[in-house]
Formats: C-alpha cells, sequence, structure tokens
C-alpha cells in the first residue's frame, strides 16, 4: 500500500469479528432494502461503512444509524418496527436522539459546537439538511442539490436576496451559504465561519482590513453597518441608497449636508454617480497623509 | 459501463455541447450587467466533467471535475484520497466581476494607475466629446487556488492544513478630487486592482467521547502591487480666460492669479497587511446531561506601509509644515475572541438550558500621529496651527490621526421547556454592551434582549416556529463634539449616529411548514422588524423591515416535480436633517426629512417531468426579480418642496427631486433531455434573460456633464450597467459510465 496505516487497515464486514448481540448485519438488511442499499453503498459513508470501516461503529453500517435490526427482521419488518430509527417525518423517536446518531461520530471540527448552537437549539434535526442514504448533492450529502436549495426552505428571504441586482455571485455558483456560515455553530450569533462578522469579510475583502492612518470608524466595528451581504438594489450591496446612507450620520460636516437633486446642476457631484464616493473614495480608509476625508 | 485502467476502476460523466444567442444577443455596451460574474459566449464549451478513480475495495480513489473550461469563469478541482485516512484536494476558480462596458475618458494611462491628459484646445476636449476612448471592459477577475490536506489518522483525531491563494486583476472606478474645500471639480478614472491574497490554515480535532479539542493557526497576508493612483487635472488646462467656460471655477485654472492649482493629483491605494490568527477551543461533557465549550482567539494585524507625500503639487510640496514624524504607521491592531458556552438538562424533564458568554477586544496599537498641516485635494493647506519641534501644535488644533479601539461584551441566558410532546416554549434574555474609545461620540452602550420563542409541532405534517425579540438600546452619554484629526467634528445638537443611539428594537419571525403528504410540502413565513431611535432628533429616526412569502413543493406523481415561491419584503426608513453649513447650524428653517423605501419582490418556479420515464425529460425553471426604490425628501416648515421662490428656507437646503429608481430581472429557461441509450444523453435547452433598470443617476452620464452650467468640472467615466436581453439555445451530449 502506498501509504501504511496499520490503524486503518479495513474489516470487511463479519470478517472474523463477532457483530455485536441483536444486530444482522448490512447483509440482512440489504435482503429487503435492496435498492435503498444500492444507492447508499455509492455514497461517500456507504463506501466507508461498507468496504472500509475502522471501528466496529462503523463496521455496523445500516444499524450504526437505524439501530439494532434483530427484532426488526423477527417481527417481519415494517416502518419503525422493532425500534428502528428511520428518520422520516413522522419517526416518534426524539430529534435530539435521532441527532445523537449523527453526532456522535460527527463531532470534530465545524461540528465542534453544535451542542447550544441556534439550529439545536430548535430542533433542526440533521436529516433536515442532509441526506445519506443517497447523493443528491455533488458535497455534503445535502437534502437538495445545492447549499442554497437546502439553507433556503426555511430562509426563505436570505435566498430571495441572491436574486437582487447587487449581490454577491452566490447564484452564479461561485458562493454559496458555507462560505461564509458554518449552521451548524460557531462563536458568533449568525453562524459565522470566522471569529466576527468583519474578519469574515476580511478572509476575501483584505484589503479592508488596514489598520490605516485614516480609519472611518463604522468599517472596523461592523461592515454590516452600511453593506447587506445577501443582496440589495444599491450598489455594493449598500443597505440604503446613496447620498442618504452617508447623511445618516454626517448630518453637518465640512460642506453641510443637503438635499440635493435632480436637476440642481451646481451639486450634482453629491447624487450622481457614486454620490459621495465620488470624491471620498477611500471610504473604508486612507494611509495617505492627506487622506483625513477620506478623499486621497 | 464501468471501466478499468492500469488496475483501477473509472466512472464519471462528461457533458459537452455548443450554446449560441438567437437574435443578436447583448451588445458589448450591455454585457457588463449580462455577464457580471459569468463569461457567456456562443460557440462550443464543456458544461460538465467528472472522473472517479477508485480501487476494487474503495481503498483509495481520486476525482477530477471541471466546468466551462475555456471561459472567464472556468473552474476545475482535483481530488484523492485513502477512505478513511487521508484526503488531498486542489481547487481552481476563475470569477470574473464585470463593472462597466460603457467608460469613456480622454485620459491615457501611460503606466499602471498614472493617467495623462493630452492638450486640450476646446470645450469638446475638455469634456471628452470629441477625444474619448472607451474603456471597454471595467472589471477584475478573482482567480482562487486552494490546496486542502486532510489526514485522520485515527476516527477521533482529524489534522489538516489548507492555503489558498486569491489573485484579483482587472480595474475599477476610482473618483478623486482637486481644489479647494470639498473639490471644486473631480475626475473620475479607473484604480487598477492587482492585489493578492494568501491564506494559510493549519489546525485539527481530537474528538474523544467525552472531549473534544480544536486549534488551529491562520496567516493572512495581502498584498498590492499598486500603492498609489496618478490624475491630471483638466481644469488645470483650462486655457487663459476660458476656465468658467469649461465649467471650471476661475481660480482653479492655471490661470488664476494665485497660481496653486494642482496639474495633477494622487490618492493612495490599500496598503498591504498581514494577519495572525491562533485560535483554541473545546468541549466536554460533565454530569447532569451537561456541555461546556470554551473557545478563545488572539490576532495580530500588522500594517507598515511607506506613506506617500502629502501632496505631488510642487506648488506647495515645500510646505515645511508638511511632513510627518515617520515614514509608516507602524500599524498593530490586536483582537481577542473569549466564547464560553453551557448548555445542560440537569432535571429529568425535557428542560434545556443554555448560557453563553462573548468578549470581543480590538486594540489598535498603532502608532498615535500628531502632525503638521495637511493638504485638501492637492490644493490648500490645511494647517493645525503652528508646529513646535516636538511635533505638537501651538495656537491651533492639532491635527491627530487618533487610533480607535473598542470592547463588546455579549451575555445570553435561556431556558427550553417542551410542555407537552407538541409544544415547546423558549424564554430567555441577553445583554450586549459596546465600549468604544474617545473618538466616538458615545463611549459605551447597554443593548438588553429579551426573547420568547415557540415551536409547535402538533401533527407530524405541521410545524410552526415563532419568534419574538425585543430589545434595548441605551447609551451612557452622547458627545457630539468629538475630536476627529484634533478638530472638533460640530455634529448638530441632538443628532444621533445610528450605531450608536439609543434604539428600542421589536422583531418577530414566523416560520410554517405544512408537510400532508411525503409529496407535497408548503412553507409560509413572515417577518417584522421595527428600529425606532428614540433620542435621535436628527439622524435615522425610524427603520421598518418586513417580509412575507411561501414556497410550495410537490410530487403530484413519481413523474413530475414542482416547485414554487414568492416572498416581498418592504424596508422604510425615516431621517432628518439640516441643510446648514456648521456656522448655521440653529437654522431651523434648515431643517428637511427624507423617506426612503426600498421593494422586493422575488418569484421562482420550477419543475422537472419524465416525458417517457428513462427515455425523455423535460425541466423548466423560472425566476422573477424586481425592486423599486424611493426617496421622498420635504422640509418641514412652510414650504413647497423644490420651490426655489422659498424665502424661508435657506435656497440650498430646500428639498429637491429625488426620482425613484427600479430594476427587474427576468430569467426562463427550459430542457428536453433525451436518453437514446443506456448510457448516453442529449440535451436542448433555450433560456431567457432580460435586465431593465432606471436610476436616473447614471442613466444620465452621458457619460460626462461638465457642459451643465455650474457643475464645476466633473467628469465621470459614464459607466452604466446597461439593460439587456438575451435568447440562448443550446446542445449538448452527455456520456456516462458508471
Amino acid at each position: 500500500k502506498p501509504w501504511p496505516a496499520p490503524a486503518q487497515q479495513p474489516t470487511a464486514p463479519g470478517a472474523g469479528t463477532e457483530l455485536p448481540a441483536g444486530y444482522v448485519g448490512a447483509e440482512t438488511c440489504k435482503g429487503c432494502h435492496a435498492d435503498q442499499f444500492e444507492r447508499f453503498e455509492h455514497t461517500k459513508m456507504g463506501r466507508l461503512f461498507l468496504k472500509q470501516p475502522r471501528n466496529m461503529r462503523e463496521r455496523l453500517a445500516c444499524e450504526s444509524c437505524h439501530g439494532p435490526g434483530q427484532k426488526h427482521v423477527e417481527a417481519g419488518g415494517g416502518r419503525g418496527v422493532g425500534g428502528m430509527i428511520t428518520f422520516a417525518k413522522n419517526d416518534p423517536t426524539p430529534v435530539a436522539k435521532r441527532n445523537e446518531m449523527c453526532t456522535t461520530c460527527h463531532s470534530k471540527g465545524p461540528h465542534l459546537l453544535w451542542k447550544g448552537s441556534a439550529h439545536e437549539a430548535r430542533d433542526v434535526a440533521c436529516t433536515n439538511c442532509h441526506k445519506v442514504m443517497e447523493d443528491v448533492s455533488p458535497r455534503h450529502s445535502l437534502a437538495k442539490a445545492t447549499e442554497i436549495e437546502t439553507c433556503g426552505t426555511c430562509h426563505l428571504q436570505k435566498r430571495a436576496a441572491t436574486m437582487r441586482s447587487s449581490h454577491m455571485p452566490l447564484r452564479e455558483g461561485k458562493m454559496t451559504c458555507t462560505s461564509c456560515h458554518n449552521p451548524h455553530g460557531t462563536v458568533t450569533a449568525s453562524l459565522l465561519k470566522e471569529n466576527g462578522l468583519n474578519e469574515t469579510c476580511y478572509a476575501c475583502h483584505a484589503e479592508k482590513r488596514g489598520p490605516f492612518l485614516w480609519t472611518h470608524a463604522p468599517v472596523p466595528e461592523n461592515c454590516s453597518n452600511c453593506h447587506d451581504p445577501h443582496g440589495s438594489n444599491h450598489e455594493n450591496m449598500l443597505k440604503t441608497a446613496k447620498p442618504r446612507l452617508c447623511q445618516s450620520c454626517h448630518i453637518l460636516g465640512p460642506h453641510g449636508s443637503y438635499p440635493d437633486g435632480r436637476g440642481d446642476t451646481g451639486t450634482l457631484r453629491f447624487v450622481m454617480g457614486r454620490q459621495c464616493l465620488n470624491c471620498h473614495a477611500n471610504i473604508h480608509g486612507s494611509n495617505h497623509p492627506s487622506g483625513k476625508f477620506f478623499t486621497r | 459501463a464501468q471501466t478499468r485502467v492500469g488496475g483501477m476502476n473509472v466512472e464519471g460523466s462528461v457533458e459537452a455541447g455548443g450554446q449560441f444567442f438567437l437574435s443578436d444577443g447583448p451588445k458589448n455596451k450591455e454585457r457588463a450587467k449580462f455577464e457580471e460574474y459569468r463569461d457567456i459566449e456562443a460557440g462550443p464549451f464543456l458544461q460538465n466533467l467528472q472522473l472517479r478513480f477508485f480501487t476494487s475495495d474503495e481503498g483509495y480513489s481520486a476525482e477530477f471535475l471541471g466546468s466551462k473550461w475555456g471561459r472567464q469563469d472556468q473552474e476545475f478541482s482535483l481530488g484523492a484520497g485513502r477512505t478513511g485516512l487521508w484526503k488531498f484536494e486542489f481547487d481552481w476558480d476563475q470569477t470574473p466581476h464585470a463593472l462597466s462596458t460603457t467608460a469613456r475618458t480622454s485620459l491615457h494611462e501611460v503606466s499602471p494607475g498614472v493617467w495623462v491628459l493630452p492638450p486640450i484646445q476646446s470645450l469638446t476636449d475638455f469634456n471628452g466629446q470629441a477625444t474619448s476612448h472607451e474603456l471597454h471592459d471595467v472589471a477584475v477577475r478573482w482567480d482562487t487556488g486552494r490546496l486542502r490536506f486532510t489526514l485522520t489518522p485515527t476516527p477521533d483525531l482529524e489534522l489538516n492544513a489548507q492555503y489558498t491563494r486569491i489573485r484579483k486583476e482587472g480595474n475599477r472606478p476610482f473618483g478623486m478630487n482637486f481644489g479647494t474645500g470639498s473639490g471644486t471639480n473631480f475626475l473620475e478614472l479607473l484604480q487598477p486592482i492587482e492585489q493578492t491574497v494568501h491564506d494559510l490554515r493549519l489546525g485539527g480535532t481530537l474528538a474523544r467521547e467525552r472531549w473534544q479539542l480544536v486549534f488551529g493557526y491562520t496567516l493572512s497576508v495581502f498584498q498590492n502591487d499598486l500603492n498609489r493612483v496618478r490624475f491630471d487635472n483638466p481644469c488645470f488646462q483650462a486655457p487663459i480666460g476660458g476656465s468658467a467656460a469649461f465649467g471650471c471655477i476661475a481660480g482653479e485654472s492655471r490661470t488664476a492669479a494665485n497660481n496653486v492649482v494642482p496639474a495633477r493629483g494622487q490618492s493612495s491605494l490599500p496598503p498591504d497587511n498581514m494577519a495572525h490568527t491562533f485560535n483554541i477551543g473545546g468541549g466536554v461533557n460533565l454530569p447532569l446531561r451537561t456541555r461546556l465549550t470554551a473557545n478563545g482567539a488572539y490576532s495580530l494585524v500588522l500594517q507598515n506601509d511607506a506613506f506617500l507625500p502629502f501632496t505631488i503639487n510642487p506648488s506647495i510640496a515645500g510646505d515645511p509644515d508638511l511632513r510627518l514624524p515617520q515614514k509608516s504607521l507602524n500599524g498593530n491592531v490586536q483582537t481577542i475572541n473569549l466564547s464560553l458556552q453551557a448548555t445542560s438538562r440537569p432535571l429529568p424533564l425535557p428542560l434545556t438550558l443554555s448560557a453563553k458568554y462573548r468578549l470581543y477586544d480590538l486594540t489598535d496599537r498603532s502608532d498615535n500621529f500628531t502632525f503638521g498641516n495637511y493638504v485638501l485635494g492637492d490644493r490648500p493647506v490645511v494647517t493645525g496651527g503652528v508646529l513646535t519641534p516636538s511635533g505638537t501644535r501651538a495656537g491651533g488644533a492639532a491635527i491627530v490621526a487618533g487610533r480607535q479601539s473598542f470592547t463588546r461584551h455579549n451575555a445570553d441566558l435561556d431556558a427550553r421547556y417542551q410542555i407537552v410532546q407538541p409544544v415547546a416554549v423558549t424564554l430567555g434574555g441577553g445583554w450586549e454592551q459596546w465600549n468604544r474609545g474617545p473618538l466616538r461620540e458615545v463611549s459605551e452602550t447597554d443593548e438588553y434582549f429579551a426573547k420568547a420563542a415557540v415551536d409547535v409541532t402538533p401533527f407530524d405534517w405541521l410545524l410552526a416556529r415563532l419568534t419574538y425579540k425585543p430589545s434595548f438600546r441605551r447609551d451612557s452619554d452622547y458627545n457630539r463634539n468629538i475630536l476627529s484629526g484634533g478638530v472638533p467634528t460640530s455634529q448638530i445638537f441632538d443628532g444621533r449616529k445610528f450605531d450608536e443611539a439609543e434604539r428600542d428594537r421589536q422583531r418577530v419571525d414566523l416560520l410554517l411548514q405544512f408537510t400532508p403528504a411525503d409529496t407535497l410540502s408548503v412553507t409560509p413565513t413572515a417577518g417584522w422588524r421595527h428600529d425606532d431611535y428614540i433620542r435621535s432628533a436628527f439622524g435615522i429616526k425610524w427603520e421598518t423591515g418586513w417580509s412575507a412569502g411561501l414556497d410550495v413543493g410537490w410530487t403530484p406523481f413519481e413523474r413530475l416535480t414542482f416547485s414554487a415561491g414568492y416572498i416581498h419584503e418592504l424596508v422604510d426608513r425615516d431621517l432628518r436633517s439640516r441643510g446648514a453649513s456648521p456656522n448655521l447650524s440653529s437654522n431651523v428653517n434648515a431643517d428637511w426629512l427624507s423617506n426612503m423605501t426600498d421593494t422586493y419582490d422575488t418569484f421562482h418556479a420550477g419543475g422537472k417531468a419524465a416525458l417517457i420515464p428513462k427515455v425523455l425529460d423535460w425541466t423548466f425553471g423560472a425566476n422573477y426579480a424586481t425592486s423599486f426604490g424611493s426617496i421622498e425628501t420635504r422640509n418641514p416648515t412652510a414650504n413647497v418642496p423644490g420651490n426655489p421662490a422659498n424665502t424661508v428656507v435657506p435656497n440650498n437646503a430646500q428639498a429637491k427631486r429625488m426620482p425613484d429608481f427600479d430594476d427587474q430581472l427576468v430569467r426562463l429557461e427550459t430542457a428536453l433531455r433525451y436518453h437514446f441509450a443506456k448510457s448516453w444523453t442529449a440535451s436542448l435547452s433555450y433560456a431567457f434573460e432580460q435586465f431593465q433598470k432606471n436610476d436616473w443617476r447614471t442613466d444620465n452620464l452621458t457619460p460626462f456633464l461638465p457642459q451643465l452650467a455650474g457643475t464645476n468640472g466633473f467628469i465621470w467615466l459614464g459607466n452604466d450597467l446597461r439593460n439587456y436581453t438575451a435568447h440562448i439555445a443550446g446542445v449538448t451530449l452527455a456520456y456516462t459510465f458508471k
């Protein structure tokens, strides 16, 4: 083998190892559930459990998630018969117990903060978002073909926002919800992947990180003071139209705050094109000695 | 038709074909929006390629994926691994971002970021109507490469390393003003983008049954190949006596008696920076069904690029007060992020208690600058008093580039109790405190939250979630005369900035999910939020937003699936301001009110039908998204808005008309897929796309406006996102071997 791994040498189901009492083995399940078995064995989890199990739990295959099948078999089968966990919507098994079947193994990395997370606290089942019995999505065993569809099942407004004229490339398939969020739980209230909102934005927009000689105070505190990253009808995903966005805070200032508009040709530079940013181009911060007002 | 290559099994699929535009397709000037984040051209294309090599026992496998090869938005990935032990992945993605295909300018870029104006003789030379050339593609392309290696030597230990490189190349519109005050004339040109972001992450997780540990290090480096842009000042070239005719103020041309008008200006671009982040966290299961998790992170951000000079205007660059105490910022920002969370089910009851605390502290330890004069628009020297040898100011306010730090605390407590099997109630509260430095108006705010949530599942076909979350933010004080660069900001009395202002917030969210059968799901949703800035006599006074929508998924029979959804959203804000310069801040007749609303309607539908099972499939999809924005402005005193005859309201404070703006996107697509052999599929597709917008702020940039009276030599690029209509047809052939 190109990569020797004694701890990893696979043991085929039943190959010299007895199954625990009450378990019947995957081949027995296949006898009645041939279609599901055929689809499952082509999934990432199916290949691991059925062909490369690393321990007894994985070797149990179907029964490692659905529970021991002996009573189910002896009773002649049937949905839920013999105390099997079906993971279906009408499964009487409490969501917390169903999720435990997943988190017993999936407790590392991004799943570390699942307990107490926003989704766990509201009894969202792992199987609301994931489907492991067949490959529906290219990655992450999602219940729907894409992340936007999966998350959009509940977050309808966020999914709709991706269709707005000013948006990040989600609907073009260049980003996904998990580019910024970890739905399994993080240290932030919005389940952001990094340690804070700005850190999440800086991961790609590192030029905004600074520090700059002249700092625009709201910038390092919260990018969403001015931007709505899910989509907007204003350029650069701004939350409201310029110049009113700027005038929300800058009421007077060196050149006043006037209700300029169309036809007021003397002040068109304040309301046309990029409005305030026509002159204050370095609005996120300036490292220029004369950049006090972000014009250099 | 799975095959074997070199002792490995191979399975996969490939789909390729050609696409073409029915009718002409979007013209060049219309392609900015059409190809905003993509590359769609007539001709052959690779829709999808997937190859998976694997040993018979699935011990080893390798996978190769790709699509849109040869296009600006191509992507592919390569993965290989030993099942359950290690995995190597490489991803490559190109994402174009088209910003404009309609920009024009008279200037020429002689080197990256240096734009020179040829001699001008007439107004048409000046405003570019006669001399400008087109800047066809104002765009930035992101090329992202990612290497990732994951090792799982035992099922409870995972180690990973990841390196990501994002290269951004292109340009984007950038404005520069020249002259006195807030800029008597300005020029819009292009800022070159030649930037690279390196991101290296090393980490691991050890997960035992009772406890888990996660640790990691992240290095993020930003490199900017360019540190400045330089533009010629068109007004400087206004011929003798002709500056006014050119729309420039006479004093802003080279003919001015006080001949310090800048021939050109120079602006800075984002400096290089570097961030180190160390992270450690863990979780432990304690008695009484209690779990405790903790996470700590420390981050150090450094930036030390050399400063540019105050100005490149030789007439004033020699000012002895235009000197800095050092050549760079020595930027140093440190953040500490601590998070503690406890979740417990201590009683033999369906009761869950949870507590969370989070500290986020940002300390800017960069050097604090007190320096001499500075320059506005490369023309006027702004004096900050007399510079003493010690670098402090005498006889005037010091000019200080202060450093801003803040600390945020969050704490939450809540209890969730399942009253009966179908009903769970969550009650809780929270607190958030911001401590800001003296450079912001409010030194401390405390916000208190309450939370009530009910989850009801009376039947296995119904789920209802209702959440109500009010919060109340109060400040310690509001200092309207904070120092900004050593100068009082002179904000109007009772003016409040919305991110610091006292606020009462009410928020309600409702989600229903009906699944009367496995084949039908109906999901209505609604949300309402109201922010009341209770002490903001000026600034944002209130903001209300609500949305309501419905999603339906239906599979009437195995051969047909259908889904559709619609959501409406409205955001409404009210702003009060005073249109007066600081020395007139007491002029109540200069007050003006503005109401801003944004309305969104989004509809989608899609479906798939097996017209002939396993032989002929039909898919269709439809999207319609429209938005409408309005800004209504008026003077509260007895005025006729915009009436120039009004003598009560100062002329420049009279509310001017802001026309509405709107946009619509329609996309319809359908395809027939014919499975004419076991492994072969042919498809015929058609897509219709149409984008339309009306926005007077950019539609009227023709692209130049200096010929308008009193516009003081404003010269834009005239970049605009044009409407488009596209009919796209495609034919592909796919082969699958599994």
